[in-house]
């Protein structure tokens, strides 16, 4: 009896969820998309189908060269996000007996903090009169302030990559949390020593938790706009910032909408291009 | 030949910070011998193997592999394999790598390996699952990949940590089998962890009963079964009946017992026992006749308690004195006539008698029924 009750059962239980999938996801996500194929005539929104503003992306240069660069640059923070927090992660996982719990917390705490926040803590750390370049001159390493740190792409690189570490750092640390730690032991039983035990044996099935703290890093940075804004300078300017202001102080909303589906099939393409590759590798993981 | 030494523990002790799990452990394990490591859970038989293999460092005494003093060499660095309880196969790697794995770390490639890995495999029967993912393997294939991958290089021995705990019944008694032949195969000395007797009693060439951390024999199947060097040890292998009883004299290896009013000669005595204190008589219930054909040298009258009836065999319970002892008969040789409350006979022999101080009682493992 209960068999035959429960198929509209779970598909009632279902429709809250879709609702709220429906209205806050798909559909400005459609609107969005409808919007992409409009265009404009001074403050007016022309509401009839034309491929004006992706002609636009793919004929001026400038759109494609920013959206590069931004690629470039969001590939060096995803790498450089992973190559601070993974170890971080390896280390808290295998090394620690105690206090596990707490160097998680301490390593994900950043998350509960502002974002607008840890910028700015940002340009106080790399600023003129920063805490780095104070403490190089009180030690008497520099002569003068450097001027290199704040305001260019560096400055958006180092700042993204903090801001990425704790998005790595989640899924591979659970990914290592996950491995048995007696495939561990059999390695070193069957003859291999730390390193070539990480090599063949970690590394390997962390493989998932990599390529998803990869991603999330990728789209993290290249969509993120705020930080090129407050920290980049003008040679720090990023393709979130191009759609950014489309939406802002040049009014070309369709434009805007254009930039941001491309982007946004970016990063679905990258999304299923790794994700298969994460679930092949590692699909026992997944059990 | 065969007195060569594979592995030899001198006075290892382990402990965990405060915690002893192993009290001095000495033993000379022979090359090609298939030594069991037997006890209830928690006796340190684990942590014994796992010093051997390198994934414990012991906190006192040697170790020796082939005659090299070996333990402070890690793990990777040791001429042994385990084989763990659950398997612990690589998940990423097809049962080719898995068993390439110790040889890839020795510098062999894949291709080179191929001949070895073919004979390890025919040898553990898993021919053509090569390709196969642990996950796509059953228990018994798993079991059998992982003991190919500890015997592809020859090792000096093979440590198995409870292989067969994870396996149903039946299979587990196929697997015994399929173990005892590719020990007898290969030759390579098998140090095997379990705390089933039946399986240590039927695969093994040695023994060694431990509870608490403590040794408490190293014998043979025969010897740890019929001359139990402590209570524990009657208790924990095959059924043993216990009486109550006071060790009235000794005359050279024999002694005699008062037991319930009467007088058993037992046919071995332990040395630490004098005349006048108290013992633990122990004989074994299939050593015990009710109502004897032929006479026996013991033969003590009982009242029968309670009789039940367990497929091969029957076990009957009779009072003796204010004590019971029980009697189990193959249902062949049982007289079915026999009934509760019948007075009878009971009859068994002096060299069937192990006798132990009175001290070791409270480490006999009291069985509610017979464990499977």
């Amino acid at each position: 009896m209960h068999a035959r009750l429960s198929p509209p059962r779970s598909f009632l239980r279902g429709i809250p969820i879709t609702i709220w999938l429906l209205a806050l996801v798909l559909g400005p996500l459609a609107l969005t998309f409808l919007m992409s194929f409009y265009s404009t005539d001074g403050m007016l929104i022309i509401r009839r189908f034309t491929l004006a503003s992706y002609a636009r992306f793919f004929t001026d240069p400038l759109y494609f060269s920013i959206l590069v660069k931004s690629m470039a640059l969001a590939l060096v923070i995803a790498v450089l996000a992973i190559l601070t927090a993974y170890p971080l992660a390896y280390l808290v996982s295998f090394r620690l007996r105690r206090g596990k719990q707490l160097l998680f917390m301490l390593a994900i705490i950043p998350l509960w903090v502002s974002y607008l926040v840890r910028i700015i803590a940002w340009r106080t750390i790399l600023g003129n009169k920063g805490v780095l370049n104070s403490f190089l001159l009180a030690v008497g390493v520099i002569r003068e302030p450097l001027s290199f740190l704040l305001y260019n792409r560096f400055a958006v690189a180092i700042t993204l990559t903090y801001i990425c570490i704790p998005f790595v750092f989640i899924p591979v640390f659970t990914a290592l949390e996950k491995i048995p730690r007696n495939l561990q032991e059999a390695a070193g039983d069957l003859g291999a020593g730390e390193l070539r035990t990480f090599l063949n044996v970690v590394l390997p099935l962390s493989l998932p938790g990599l390529v998803t703290g990869f991603i999330f890093a990728f789209i993290i940075a290249l969509g993120d706009y705020i930080i090129p804004l407050q920290l980049g300078g003008t040679q720090g300017i990023m393709f979130g910032n191009l759609i950014w202001s489309q939406f802002g102080f040049a009014f070309n909303w369709p434009l805007g909408a254009a930039l941001g589906f491309i982007l946004f099939g970016i990063s679905v393409a990258i999304l299923a291009l790794t994700s298969r590759f994460g679930t092949t590798e590692g699909g026992f993981l997944s059990e | 030949m065969g007195e060569e030494l594979a592995i030899e523990l001198r006075g290892v002790k382990k402990a965990f910070d405060e915690v002893v799990a192993v009290h001095r452990f000495d033993a000379g394990i022979r090359k090609g011998e298939f030594f069991s490591l037997l006890g209830p859970s928690g006796c340190g038989k684990t942590t014994t193997l796992r010093m051997i293999a390198g994934l414990e460092e012991p906190s006192e005494g040697e170790i020796l592999l082939e005659g090299r003093e070996v333990s402070r060499v890690p793990a990777h660095k040791r001429n042994v394999h385990t084989v763990f309880q659950d398997y612990a196969l690589f998940p990423h790697m097809d049962a080719r790598r898995n068993i390439w794995f110790p040889l890839k770390m020795q510098g062999v490639s894949l291709a080179e390996a191929g001949e070895r890995i073919r004979r390890v495999l025919r040898l553990v029967s898993m021919e053509g699952f090569e390709r196969r993912l642990p996950q796509q393997l059953s228990g018994g294939q798993r079991q059998r990949i992982a003991l190919a991958r500890s015997l592809v290089d020859s090792p000096a021995a093979l440590l198995l940590d409870e292989p067969l705990g994870a396996l149903d019944f039946k299979l587990r008694v196929a697997m015994q089998k399929v173990l005892k032949d590719i020990q007898q195969g290969v030759g390579i000395t098998f140090i095997y962890v379990t705390h089933d007797q039946t399986e240590a009693l039927t695969m093994s060439d040695r023994i060694a009963v431990m509870k608490g951390g403590h040794v408490h024999q190293i014998g043979t199947p025969d010897e740890i079964y019929n001359t139990p060097a402590t209570a524990f040890v009657a208790s924990f292998i095959g059924d043993m009946n216990f009486l109550r009883g006071r060790l009235s004299a000794r005359e050279g290896p024999t002694c005699t017992v008062e037991v319930e009013g009467e007088t058993i000669r037992a046919g071995r005595c332990p040395p630490q026992v004098k005349p006048g204190e108290e013992v633990l008589l122990g004989v074994r219930t299939e050593r015990v006749q009710v109502n004897p054909f032929r006479a026996t040298e013991h033969t003590v009258c009982g009242t029968v308690r309670r009789i039940v009836y367990r497929g091969t065999d029957f076990e009957a319970t009779c009072s003796f004195g204010a004590q019971e002892i029980r009697s189990v008969v193959n249902a062949v040789n049982w007289d079915p006539k026999l009934r509760q409350g019948e007075r009878v006979a009971i009859g068994f022999a002096a060299a069937d008698i192990s006798l132990f101080p009175r001290t070791q009682e409270s480490e006999i493992i009291q069985y509610s029924t017979e464990a499977v």
